[in-house]
């Protein structure tokens, strides 16, 4: 059963050895040349589940990979709810942030990171959904993280999240300080989130 | 109402006529260029050589008289600053001699509205490539009436990467559909891919076709560079269409001319159940009468500028135009 579908993979549920999975398949595009449509599917799945695994071992709450297919991602399913179908309380924001710092400090950014992706079980925070995700310590890369938050949360919420954020993270000024100067450019002046 | 759009941005100089949406004239001459690309001073000399004929020739085809116009409409940018200049220099003539309005014109604005209306479709997700701009953007009602930028290159537009590319390997002439003609028949071979959520960049693409045109046929390097770059802007116009909810899209600019580009957005708007329209060539090159639809939108919502302030702005950003229905 299609769970959801995003413009490179679909999300399948599926029951598996009696425990019901999450299946992440990056699906041919029939627009591509057969050779880059391949490469191109082969490379995201290996580099989301070489990120997803260094994630996990590090302790992120985040879904564990069951096993890994050419093109596919099979994932424990989180229980919770997803945080863009709700009002982020104080607590959950200021989580959020800390898992975001956590993460820039393995050297990873989400690439969307945005109330779309966070599941919130009664409190408890996980993060899903790294089909952005790199392995870069630009502080460019780690402001853009924030920048979706940004424009994705209420500004006292946010307020909450980049608390979070500094709490945890010993690079953050430098992160902060390019956070505020890709406002001033001008492509980001009228471009909001959707 | 008869309006007349004049179009300089630059390497054509076109002059349109519409009235009520309806094209009556679209009259262009374009500078040729050789193998060194396009000098500012010089394409604006050869506009100035020929802005009095083209102006003549658009409003006798139309088979109207000068008194028939009834408003004015240029391209206030982005382009290069002298080629902008002879175009809002015709405009402002003929809107003082005339005693009509006028209507300064963002050029993305045109391609983008030209592609829309003529192809019927009411609010798109729209891919602009040409030489200079490469932006997928859509119609976003705050803080007012604009195309809003879902994604954009980071560094130079397609066209232009295609062409100095072209160059580059020594094709002539390497202008406009020349990779594209050579990539007939080409395999491919693997290249740099480059996407960032809903942005791109090519010129580490462009960078490392032009190193291994030397190990492979050229034929092979051109396949391979414009199924890559293609490729790129189908992913992010494909994520914008889902990410907006959408169901028509639309390609424009001097790039969606392409044949193997409408192909592939065609499919990929297919598999989402998507409309997907484009317009006809000669409103994909640059051109008068895209201008010209605009500026009369904007006149007949009572939008003009007087004389002494139509300037021009080479950077003038697609997102900072009001766009009217």
């Amino acid at each position: 059963m299609m769970v959801s579908e995003g413009a490179e993979a679909k999300i399948y549920s599926k029951k598996i050895f009696g425990k019901e999975l999450l299946v992440k398949a990056r699906e041919s595009k029939g627009y591509r040349v057969p050779q880059l449509d391949r490469s191109i599917r082969r490379w995201r799945t290996k580099n989301e589940a070489k990120i997803m695994r260094t994630l996990y071992s590090a302790g992120i709450p985040i879904p564990r990979i069951m096993a890994l297919g050419e093109f596919s991602i099979f994932m424990e399913r989180l229980d919770g709810r997803l945080m863009k179908d709700f009002d982020f309380k104080a607590n959950e924001a200021e989580e959020s942030g800390r898992i975001l710092a956590r993460m820039h400090g393995l050297g990873i950014v989400h690439g969307d990171f945005t109330p779309a992706n966070i599941i919130s079980d009664h409190g408890k925070i996980s993060v899903i959904d790294f089909g952005l995700s790199e392995f870069s310590k630009a502080d460019e890369e780690r402001a853009l993280d924030l920048l979706l938050m940004k424009r994705a949360i209420s500004p006292l919420m946010y307020k909450r999240f980049a608390k979070g954020y500094a709490s945890e993270f010993k690079d953050q000024k430098a992160v902060f300080r390019r956070l505020a100067e890709i406002e001033t450019r001008g492509r980001y002046q009228t471009r909001t989130l959707l | 109402m008869a309006v007349i759009g004049i179009e300089s941005s630059a390497h054509t100089f076109g002059v349109g006529i519409v009235d009520n949406g309806k094209v009556l004239a679209n009259e262009k001459e374009m500078y040729r260029i050789g193998t060194t690309g396009m000098i500012p001073n010089e394409v604006a000399e050869f506009h100035v050589g020929n802005a009095g004929q083209v102006i003549k020739r658009a409003i006798l085809k139309a088979g109207l008289r000068m008194g028939d116009i009834t408003g004015v409409g240029y391209t206030r940018g982005p382009g290069m600053g002298p080629c902008l200049q002879v175009g809002q220099l015709s405009a402002k003539m003929l809107a003082k001699r005339m005693r009509v309005k006028i209507a300064p014109v963002n050029h993305g604005v045109g391609h983008i509205e030209a592609a829309r209306i003529f192809s019927g479709l009411r609010d798109p997700v729209a891919l602009y490539v040409s030489g200079g701009n490469s932006q997928i953007l859509k119609i976003s009602e705050k803080p007012f009436r604009h195309y809003r930028v879902l994604g954009e290159t980071f560094d130079i537009g397609i066209g232009n990467m295609l062409d100095s590319f072209a160059r580059e390997i020594k094709l002539n002439p390497a202008w406009g559909s020349t990779v594209d003609k050579v990539a007939k028949g080409g395999r491919y071979v693997q290249l740099p891919y480059n996407v960032k959520g809903m942005d791109f960049s090519f010129t580490g693409l462009a960078t490392k076709a032009a190193t291994l045109a030397k190990e492979h046929s050229k034929e092979d390097i051109c396949f391979s560079l414009e199924e890559t770059a293609f490729s790129m802007l189908c992913e992010t116009a494909e994520r914008a269409l889902l990410l907006t909810n959408s169901n028509e899209l639309c390609v424009c600019g001097g790039v969606a001319q392409s044949v193997r580009l409408r192909e592939m957005l065609g499919i990929m708007a297919r598999e989402h159940g998507a409309r997907f329209g484009f317009c006809a060539n000669e409103f994909n090159a640059d051109n008068g009468a895209m201008i010209a639809l605009v500026a009369e939108r904007m006149l007949r919502n009572g939008y003009s500028v007087p004389l002494a302030r139509c300037d021009i702005e080479q950077r003038y950003r697609v997102d900072s135009a009001v766009v009217f229905p």
